[in-house]
């Protein structure tokens, strides 16, 4: 199994495959199943993530029992109508899939985790907007799910994935990393440029806490999965155009680890600190508690 | 008397009998926590959280595997931010889904404590101050008994839905594994090494093994292996017919 970066990244240019290949046969390997049944897991993966996609866009919404989150990939949806943004339709729709996704999941919908639910939109964000912009047929798209999917394994093994051990960063901020890296592959870029694009969206959220109000799936979360699908995005255009990180990216791995386990206890998806402690998060962690949701 | 290395370790279980683990091989690999892009890519689940929510399910499948069947009475105990958030993100639930054999993405998984509740199966949950015995935030660790047999199984959830399983109370024997799934375990009550070199060279042939132990108490020999990749499930088949008493987690 790859354990680094720079391994996949050496490996995909020695023998002339794009990482998604060498994924699909590191997985065929690891869980000796047949590459059909390899292919068509992520199949139904990509399947669960356009219905969720599609259901929080469609309509009025999905709202949380709670009421803290829902309808407001409808309302982007509806600006997006109006035909101007000041950050562009395309970033803008991406922006509303992650948001779409993230209210259903809030929503105790079905969703699939990417690589946690927390931050299950950061990667449909941008895949069904690439399917429109590039073009892309099923076979591209579960491809691009194999290059994140490979990618974040290699962050899981090495550091964290979890909002209670590594803070959002490891959640959304691993998403986000990972989606830039599948993208540049997508977009035609080499699989060194996808390390540069991991590189930099994940640098770019370095530090994030997870304070989740009332201890919820639902604020910030669903918000965050919008910069994670714009910073997805600004990293893999930064990565194809050239642009490099300084430091590479598996010790942008190692140090969203440290900086994780340097965070304090409260600031990792207990519920206390941050958006959590604020009086109006505490308020609405009292509401929602007597309401015993 | 307290021996404590790697290698050798004597527990005094307070009633004055002891049980002892012997430990036998680590390869120098390392060990990956997560083994699969499904893993990463996945699971397809019931929101709202990987770790609270489909982690959770998780443990309480693991729970139901070391039972042998859904439990009369469960006491989930929690620790750290499981302890803090589970109402919120639905881990009562999902932990009793678990409990009930249900998967990650059955559309029961709400509705699995009033599920429990028909079928006269008493789940409580406990909040507990403390550091988390298996020291990891996401932890809950449930006691399970039917009235004759009492089983502990204490799991934490590590990101995305996947989880380590770090402790275990067998017949008052404890099994320490070193926490990443799959597990295999052999209860042996003939207390028979040649038993546990039958079922190492098996595994060696079929299911390559990271670390393998052995837990003694006067009645029950337990063989405990931390299994390199997630099973073929015709392998876990052939292991049941194998062996009666063999746990595949």
């Amino acid at each position: 199994m790859y354990n680094h970066i720079k391994e996949i990244v050496a490996d995909a240019e020695k023998t002339e495959k794009p990482i998604s290949e060498l994924i699909i046969e590191q997985e065929c390997k690891l869980s000796g199943l047949s590459r059909e049944k390899v292919w068509n897991k992520m199949k139904y993966n990509l399947e669960t993530m356009r219905a969720a996609v599609s259901k929080g866009s469609t309509g009025k919404g999905v709202f949380s029992h709670t009421g803290l989150t829902g309808g407001e990939a409808i309302k982007i949806k509806n600006y997006r109508e109006k035909g101007y943004t000041l950050s562009g339709d395309f970033m803008m729709e991406a922006v509303q899939n992650a948001v779409a996704t993230n209210e259903v999941n809030a929503a105790m919908g079905v969703i699939c985790a990417t690589p946690t639910a927390g931050s299950s939109g950061t990667l449909p964000g941008i895949l069904f907007m690439l399917e429109k912009k590039l073009d892309l047929n099923e076979e591209q798209m579960i491809r691009f799910l194999f290059t994140a999917g490979g990618m974040g394994l290699v962050i899981g093994n090495n550091a964290e994935i979890a909002g209670a051990t590594g803070g959002c960063q490891a959640e959304v901020g691993s998403a986000s990393a990972m989606g830039a890296a599948a993208a540049v592959e997508i977009a035609g870029g080499t699989p060194a440029q996808s390390s540069q694009a991991l590189a930099i969206a994940m640098s770019n959220l370095l530090g994030l806490v997870c304070d989740p109000i009332a201890g919820l799936v639902e604020v910030p979360c669903v918000k965050r999965n919008a910069i994670g699908a714009g910073n997805a995005l600004i990293a893999a255009d930064m990565a194809l155009a050239g642009c490099t990180s300084v430091i590479p990216a598996d010790e942008c791995i190692d140090a969203m680890k440290k900086v994780g386990h340097q965070m304090p206890v409260s600031l990792r998806e207990t519920g206390i600190g941050g958006l959590a402690g604020t009086p109006t998060g505490q308020a609405i962690k009292t509401r929602i508690f007597e309401k015993d949701v | 008397m307290l021996l404590e290395n790697d290698y050798f370790t004597l527990y005094n279980k307070g009633n004055g009998r002891f049980s002892l683990k012997i430990f036998l091989c680590r390869e120098s690999k390392m060990e990956n926590r997560f083994k699969s892009v499904f893993d990463i890519i996945g699971p397809v689940m019931i929101g709202p959280s990987s770790s609270h929510t489909a982690g959770a399910v998780a443990i309480g499948r693991e729970g139901n595997k070391l039972f042998g069947g859904v439990p009369k009475k469960v006491t989930v105990h929690y620790y750290g931010s499981f302890a803090q958030t589970h109402r919120g993100h639905g881990t009562d639930y999902a932990i009793a889904a678990g409990i009930l054999g249900f998967t990650t993405s059955d559309l029961r998984v709400p509705k699995a404590p009033e599920i429990a509740r028909k079928r006269g199966i008493d789940i409580r949950f406990v909040e507990e101050k403390g550091e988390s015995p298996i020291h990891h935030p996401n932890t809950a660790i449930l006691d399970m008994t039917d009235g004759h047999k009492r089983v502990q199984l204490a799991g934490c959830s590590i990101g995305g839905g996947a989880i380590e399983i770090r402790r275990l109370v067998i017949h008052d024997i404890v099994v320490e594994p070193s926490g990443t799934l799959p597990i295999v375990l052999l209860i042996d009550p003939e207390r028979k090494i040649k038993n546990q070199r039958f079922l190492t060279s098996f595994l060696q042939q079929k299911a390559p093994f990271n670390e393998s132990r052995i837990y003694k108490s006067p009645d029950y020999y337990i063989y405990e292996y931390a299994i390199q990749n997630y099973f073929k499930p015709s392998l876990i088949g052939e292991l049941k017919k194998k062996y009666k008493n063999i746990v595949c987690l």
